[in-house]
């Protein structure tokens, strides 16, 4: 026995072995152009960037020199340049990112000892060294600098920044960074601002990096050459278009990217991968590839199977995927949490590999099809997440739910396990608070939110309630087409939710101000529930009554029970969210009859009387599950109470409690 | 039969043991149905109770019947709209699981008085049985109070060991990436739990068979509990044996009860019965180890005499 219990131990320590690190094959480049089909730009392509940079692999270093091409497309000229710096957002507690975080994402923890940050080396523009003029825009927090310009630059000029940088990977645990071999490179190049507003009373939008601000940047070009040692394999955004040996046993791989608005990259040299073709809109295919690891075979399966369906139903939905390829990184199981599930523009990272996420649970297939979504939403569309992030994020859980039926089934498409079914909206929904008691409406500023939870729940969650909800008002066919239209109207244009609600506006051809206002800027969502009920038997009017020209007193004799019922029903919407729906009444003879509450917002409850052979046995507001903000647990009401269920939910604890005597007891 | 120092040197094999339970059972149902049925009304309080806790907020709304018959969104919605009702519902389970510890102390003495005395017809049995449980109550609550330090090993054990495999375990992708954590994580406490079970039903034993003789002190009954178990591995195969079975038919019960919902009046009926009977069917294994142990305890020398030195005494 003493001999055996190291060797268990042992067992039981030792992690996926993956021997040491060996020369790969060389990659080969992918031949096919950065748009799929080629083509004109897409994009206005106002910041462009060529970058070199080289892997430290050992310490987890870039070493790295950048030109910016930058082109002032507004009509007033640029007196200084903001940079996001966003990887000093791990160079210290006093970032904002670090002190909103307070060290943790998604249940990823900062490491106390590994933190990151980048430093500017070289700025010269037009040879002129200018890297003592950056400026920190708010201190201590280092993600923004700002260089004042001497000359300006006018409306229609392009400026060429050069920059020399060098920046240390942080311990991944908030998209980026390391852990052991592997490296996740996002958000790693000093990234220009973008400026919007009016012609000629544009403003620089470049927010500090906090917990639940992601990114917004203008399109462009990207050619990255990227040198790591002959044992790393590359992924990254883009198409590889060469491939070479570098000296001192590194390769150099040259990406180039167009008409996105940023660019990422993973190193590892213990990664595989796996493609798939899938076409869209007849027109040339999008090579969908998966990286992962060996141990990581059957779920990279899963989800370079998500990303392609993802591809397809997206495309057919909104617009048809631009480019040519899609790279999915299924990070190693120990970076998963810090490193998984994020998108950037034609590269995703996924998650959700566990023994214990079974093939019937589609949690994996979820993030894949979510993040793939973004490339639409953030990717295509490409709103100012820091000031809009439901735009982003929300529109695209709405749009995910669509997929997810698509792909996997109606009832299916969270869970089909262990005789458990459940579509993935109805189950996220059970999961997150109830959006009449979240604290900020859907259209707050990422940065501006109480706390995560209020921002997931608020941006993810309720905005897809929200989106389902009107959907299901006027119609999937109707809205779907609207959504259609306004994909296609602002590709690539940074729209606003202004912009998206006049869109729905004029494509369904109502105003909906009853609904985008309360829904989207207000907090308490609705607040569905049968206030009362009553019957009695009906009959003639009893009382005095007139008598010709008389009165008469009209007793229970002259006025007797018919033998039906009147019976009387309030709901009520407390909340400030209103959905016409409809109230379905049923009755001890288990007929049933539908009433209609117009509920636009022009009062808080409504009545229905009815009569009927029965009395009424229950109520149910909204029968079809068409309103979805609100949680249906009272939308439904017995009017005789009843404890059969009670009992039996009693019996299975008393089971379980009888199975625990028996364990303890005689 | 060898005497030995005053004991009878009896080996006793697995098989004496186990027949030995089966006999038991055939001799004395009525104390196992009593016993039994004393459990069964614990367990039934329980139900009512929480079925009321439950009714007070579910009997209204119609989703609850839902969640009840196994749709998963309606139950996690109901669940997190009525955290408190369920907290109270586990209280009462907690107080049933509570209430039931301590009047096993009575039950559990009795049974072994019985098993160790052998009484003759209904009448003798439930006077030995009353009357064995009222003797031994408060050493067995004296026992108890003995194996807590060894229960904290226990937690202390799972809690290191989970610890040691907490990360493998996390990052398991496939089955065969658990098994080996998994076992780490459960084999030493289960194997420790086991241990200090078979000592305590030991000590019971002869706390039982030895009280109106010996009358021993808790305490020492339960340190010579452990030493008898260690040098007899019979005792911990044994009890193991009767485990194993008791873990079977749970396992089958669930195998067999799942995708097989039963719906209505008829259904909990059915149900109930087929539950009373999985319950019976534990309870009677227990019993029958219980047996066991009495008649391996028995074969065990007595714990030394106590010796009453009184002031009047005349030397001899």
């Amino acid at each position: 026995m003493h001999r055996l219990l190291p060797l268990v131990l042992a067992l039981a320590a030792c992690g996926h072995d993956h021997g040491p690190p060996h020369v790969r094959k060389m990659d080969r480049p992918d031949g096919s152009p950065a748009l799929r089909g080629g083509g004109t730009a897409r994009s206005p392509r106002i910041a462009n960037y060529k970058i070199d940079v080289r892997l430290d692999a050992v310490r987890h270093q870039l070493a790295a020199t950048e030109t910016l091409t930058w082109t002032n497309t507004g009509a007033s000229a640029v007196d200084k340049l903001p940079f996001h710096l966003y990887l000093n957002a791990f160079k210290n507690e006093s970032s904002l990112f670090m002190r909103s975080s307070r060290g943790e994402m998604r249940g990823a923890k900062a490491s106390d000892s590994a933190w990151g940050w980048i430093t500017v080396d070289s700025l010269q523009i037009a040879g002129v060294e200018l890297a003592s003029k950056l400026k920190l825009v708010a201190p201590p927090d280092e993600t923004v600098a700002e260089l004042p310009l001497a000359t300006p630059i006018a409306p229609g000029q392009t400026v060429d920044i050069n920059f020399k940088f060098s920046a240390q990977l942080p311990e991944v645990f908030a998209r980026t960074g390391y852990k052991g071999e592997f490296n996740m490179v996002g958000q790693w190049f000093p990234k220009i601002g973008v400026r919007t507003g009016p012609p000629g009373l544009e403003q620089w939008q470049c927010a500090a990096l906090s917990a639940n601000t992601e990114f917004f940047a203008d399109f462009g070009v990207y050619d990255v050459k990227i040198t790591v040692p002959s044992t790393y394999t590359v992924a990254a955004t883009g198409v590889l278009t060469q491939a070479s040996e570098s000296p001192g046993g590194t390769r150099t791989f040259d990406y180039h990217a167009e008409d996105v608005h940023d660019f990422a990259w993973a190193a590892d040299p213990f990664f595989n991968t796996r493609s798939q073709d899938v076409t869209v809109d007849g027109g040339p295919p999008v090579h969908v590839k998966v990286y992962f690891r060996n141990e990581q075979l059957d779920f990279a399966l899963r989800h370079l199977q998500a990303g392609v369906g993802a591809i397809e139903k997206f495309s057919a939905d909104f617009v048809p995927y631009p480019w040519s390829q899609m790279t999915i990184i299924d990070p190693p199981i120990d970076a998963a949490a810090g490193a998984g599930g994020m998108e950037y523009p034609t590269l995703v990272t996924t998650e959700g590999d566990s023994v214990f996420i079974r093939p019937g649970m589609k949690f994996p297939e979820y993030v894949t099809v979510h993040e793939v979504g973004h490339n639409w939403f953030q990717g295509i569309l490409a709103s100012n997440e820091p000031e809009e992030a439901w735009m982003d994020e929300g529109i695209n859980e709405w749009a995910d739910a669509h997929v997810m039926t698509d792909l996997y089934g109606a009832r299916t498409s969270g869970i089909d396990q262990y005789g458990f079914q459940a579509d993935i909206v109805a189950l996220r929904n059970t999961i997150v608070d109830d959006p009449s008691s979240l604290p900020q409406p859907i259209a707050t500023a990422a940065y501006a939110f109480l706390d995560t939870t209020a921002y997931a729940e608020t941006t993810y969650d309720y905005t897809m309630r929200a989106m389902l909800t009107l959907e299901h008002e006027v119609g999937s066919a109707k809205f779907m087409a609207a959504m259609k239209a306004y994909a296609k109207a602002f590709a690539f244009k940074h729209p606003t939710g202004a912009d998206l609600f006049a869109t729905l506006s004029h494509e369904l051809g109502d105003d909906f101000s009853w609904f985008f206002g309360p829904a989207f800027q207000q907090v308490g969502g609705a607040k569905y529930k049968i206030h009362s009920t009553a019957c009695r038997q009906a009959h003639d009017i009893r009382g005095v009554v007139a008598d010709g020209t008389g009165k008469k007193t009209r007793t229970e004799t002259e006025a007797p029970d018919t033998g039906t019922w009147v019976c009387e029903v309030v709901v009520e919407n407390t909340g400030p969210v209103h959905v016409p729906v409809d109230v379905e009444l049923r009755f001890a003879d288990d007929s049933t009859q539908r009433m209609h509450w117009d509920d636009k917002g022009n009062g808080t409850f409504e009545r229905f009387t009815v009569e009927h052979s029965t009395k009424l046995a229950a109520v149910r507001i909204d029968p079809d599950n068409l309103e979805m903000i609100d949680s249906p647990l009272h939308h439904a009401y017995r009017v005789d109470g009843e404890g059969a269920a009670s009992l039996r939910a009693g019996a299975r604890i008393a089971s379980w409690a009888q199975t625990l005597m028996q364990l303890v007891g005689p | 039969m060898a005497r030995k120092s005053g004991s009878l040197d009896l080996r006793l094999t697995l098989g004496d043991l186990v027949s030995s339970g089966s006999r038991a059972l055939t001799r004395y149902t009525g104390t196992l149905l009593t016993v039994f049925v004393v459990q069964s009304l614990v367990a039934i309080a329980t139900m009512l109770a929480c079925a009321v806790v439950l009714a007070t907020v579910f009997s209204h709304l119609p989703m609850w019947d839902e969640a009840v018959d196994g749709d998963l969104v309606s139950l996690v919605t109901c669940l997190r709209f009525a955290k408190l009702n369920l907290v109270a519902c586990a209280g009462i389970g907690f107080g049933a699981l509570l209430l039931w510890q301590l009047a096993s102390w009575f039950l559990v003495g009795g049974v072994y008085g019985v098993l160790a005395q052998r009484p003759e017809g209904r009448a003798e049995t439930a006077r030995t049985f009353g009357a064995s449980g009222t003797a031994t109550y408060l050493a067995y609550a004296r026992l108890a109070l003995c194996s807590i330090p060894g229960y904290l090993v226990v937690l202390f054990v799972f809690a290191t060991c989970t610890n040691a495999v907490a990360g493998r375990i996390e990052h398991a992708l496939t089955v065969g990436d658990l098994v080996v954590p998994a076992l780490v994580m459960i084999v030493p406490a289960a194997i420790l739990i086991h241990l200090l079970w078979t000592v305590s039903d030991y000590a019971r034993v002869e706390l039982t068979l030895r009280h109106d003789s010996h009358d021993p002190s808790s305490v020492m009954t339960y340190l010579r509990a452990c030493g008898f178990v260690l040098r007899r591995p019979l005792a911990l195969i044994h009890a193991s044996l009767g485990w194993l079975a008791f873990a079977a038919i749970t396992i089958g019960y669930v195998y067999l009860a799942a995708g097989h919902p039963m719906y209505g009046a008829e259904g909990a009926v059915t149900l109930f019965v087929i539950r009373s009977g999985v319950s019976l069917a534990r309870m009677a294994l227990r019993f029958a180890v219980l047996a066991g142990q009495v008649d391996l305890g028995g074969t065990r020398p007595p714990p030394p005499r106590r010796v009453e030195i009184k002031a009047d005494a005349k030397p001899q």
